[in-house]
């Protein structure tokens, strides 16, 4: 599943605002095809570590490497998908799906069947034709994970990406995506807050600590693929939950 | 009881355009029978069949001064686009100007264009020239801000996307930046009309011997006050038209926004 190649290798990673630091020396790597999330309380810097990774702003320290290459700039081949949805609202759903294509500079029909075939898979099918705001919170979210994955990225980000959803909808597209991702398998880098959301979907979980954040622990989530509702009553589930807990409320006393 | 109310649903906008109509009948009988009933002479306030039959015995004239009005509004209005929206993008792309533009723009505005009509004449004479730059000038101020607007406020995260796979500034600008001041433009567009349109017609009251503010002026003069009545109708049917056109095009090139009553 996993490959053992390196894709993004994070070292002594630094970020300094004129307000504080938010992220400080922090270092972590991600295997080829693996899906891993940063957890950890807000304010940690979770969101600034993943625009550093895109190149989308640089560090203050440290570097960023994608496949042995340094981050230097936009890194061009990501898909990214936001807290919130951020789709165009004068475009349906199936031309949202296909504006990387179009953004890249490439035919949008060449990609028509690949854009039909994950709307498809994110069961968005017949709101091909939809606006944005004909569609409901969860079912925007999914038309931007499809639009993330048109051009077959070989590094997804997301940011939060069901923080903004009902607790009831945010747990059906961790299901979701898992069901879309099984599709792509491509590299998947997750920030969130949710224990449950990190240990349902990952492979692995890289714990940060409060500002300036760092890597308190690195969790490998053994749990057996494809995951669905039964996962969350596994024992082994609760267990790994627990983990992470701890992780995370061993700052509180500290 | 489902049927009477579906049926009383899709009635109900002829039931708004019935009372619209009514409302408006209404008024104009109040001024036809009550301004005689109050022995209001003609050359104060004609009555509104006396405005009609003016207008019809001065169609002609009404037609010609309007179409060089309309001409000279649209001109100055077409010049505020074009200008209105290079300067916004001047702005946009060029960071620094941003410092200049903007405070000369707005210190510009603040100077009442009328007050300097009279300049025009002195520097352009009497034709149509000081005509469209007043137009032109009244109508700059809101088409550029609007654009700075559309064109420039756009959510990074879109921007931040379209840079992650690859986007030039070239392709953002046409697939997000323009479909986005769509909406500013337009609305742009119905404050800026009327006001291209002061423009015009206070360049006519101050010079020239043509244009619906050249008849109006001639009413005056000869105390032919229906005259002044009928050319104002004339004014309110061109803007009907005008604005009539941009809310079609909206409807075309917005089709996609939420009706009004979902919002």
């Amino acid at each position: 599943m996993t490959g053992n190649s390196v894709a993004v290798k994070v070292e002594g990673l630094t970020k300094a605002f004129d307000t504080g630091t938010a992220v400080e020396g922090l270092t972590f790597e991600v295997r080829e095809n693996e899906f891993l999330t940063l957890v950890g309380p807000s304010g940690c810097g979770k969101s600034t570590t993943l625009r550093i990774i895109a190149g989308l702003v640089p560090p203050t320290g440290g570097k960023v490497s994608i496949r042995g290459r340094e981050v230097r700039g936009p890194i061009g081949d990501a898909g990214m998908v936001f807290q919130s949805p951020v789709l165009l609202p004068w475009r349906r759903t199936l031309d949202n799906v296909l504006f990387p294509a179009e953004m890249r500079g490439k035919r949008a029909s060449q990609y028509r069947q690949r854009a039909l075939a994950l709307i498809e898979l994110a069961s968005l099918g017949g709101f091909e034709g939809s606006y944005p705001h004909e569609l409901s919170g969860g079912m925007q979210q999914r038309v931007a994970i499809c639009r993330a994955l048109l051009l077959n990225p070989s590094i997804l980000l997301m940011d939060e990406p069901f923080g903004a959803l009902d607790i009831l909808t945010r747990e059906k597209m961790g299901f979701e995506l898992l069901k879309i991702w099984s599709a792509s398998k491509t590299t998947v880098l997750f920030v969130t807050h949710s224990i449950t959301e990190a240990v349902l979907l990952s492979d692995t979980i890289v714990v940060m600590t409060a500002r300036p954040g760092r890597a308190k622990a690195v969790i490998r989530v053994d749990l057996p693929r494809p995951r669905d509702v039964k996962t969350l009553r596994d024992p082994r589930f609760v267990e790994l939950s627990g983990t992470v807990r701890d992780h995370i409320e061993a700052q509180w006393v500290e | 009881m489902a049927e009477p109310r579906a049926m009383r649903a899709t009635l109900a906008p002829v039931r708004r355009a019935a009372e619209t109509t009514v409302g408006i009948a209404a008024l104009l009988a109040i001024w036809q029978f009550g301004a005689p009933l109050a022995r209001m002479p003609e050359y104060i306030l004609p009555v509104p069949s006396v405005i009609v039959v003016k207008f019809w015995q001065t169609l002609r004239i009404q037609a010609h001064h309007l179409g060089v009005t309309a001409a000279t509004t649209l001109a100055g209005l077409g010049l505020a686009l074009v200008v209105g929206v290079l300067l916004a993008l001047a702005v946009i792309y060029v960071r620094p100007l941003k410092g200049i533009v903007l405070p000369v723009l707005a210190a510009f505005n603040s100077i009442p264009k009328i007050a300097i009509a009279p300049l025009f004449v002195i520097w352009f004479g009497l034709g149509v020239e000081p005509k469209v730059l007043l137009a032109f000038l009244l109508a700059l101020f809101p088409v550029f801000v609007n654009s700075v607007t559309g064109l420039g406020e756009i959510e990074p995260d879109i921007l931040d996307l379209a840079k992650l796979v690859g986007g030039t500034e070239l392709r953002i600008f046409r697939k997000v930046r323009l479909m986005n001041a769509v909406p500013y433009i337009t609305d742009a567009l119905k404050v800026a009309f009327p006001l291209a349109l002061v423009g015009s017609i206070v360049g006519e009251f101050i010079g020239g011997n043509s244009g619906v503010g050249y008849l109006i002026l001639s009413g005056q003069f000869n105390l032919d006050t229906p005259l002044v009545f009928a050319t104002l109708l004339s004014i309110t049917l061109f803007t009907t038209v005008v604005i009539g056109a941009v809310v079609l095009l909206e409807r075309i090139l917005l089709a996609w926004r939420p009706s009004r009553r979902k919002r």
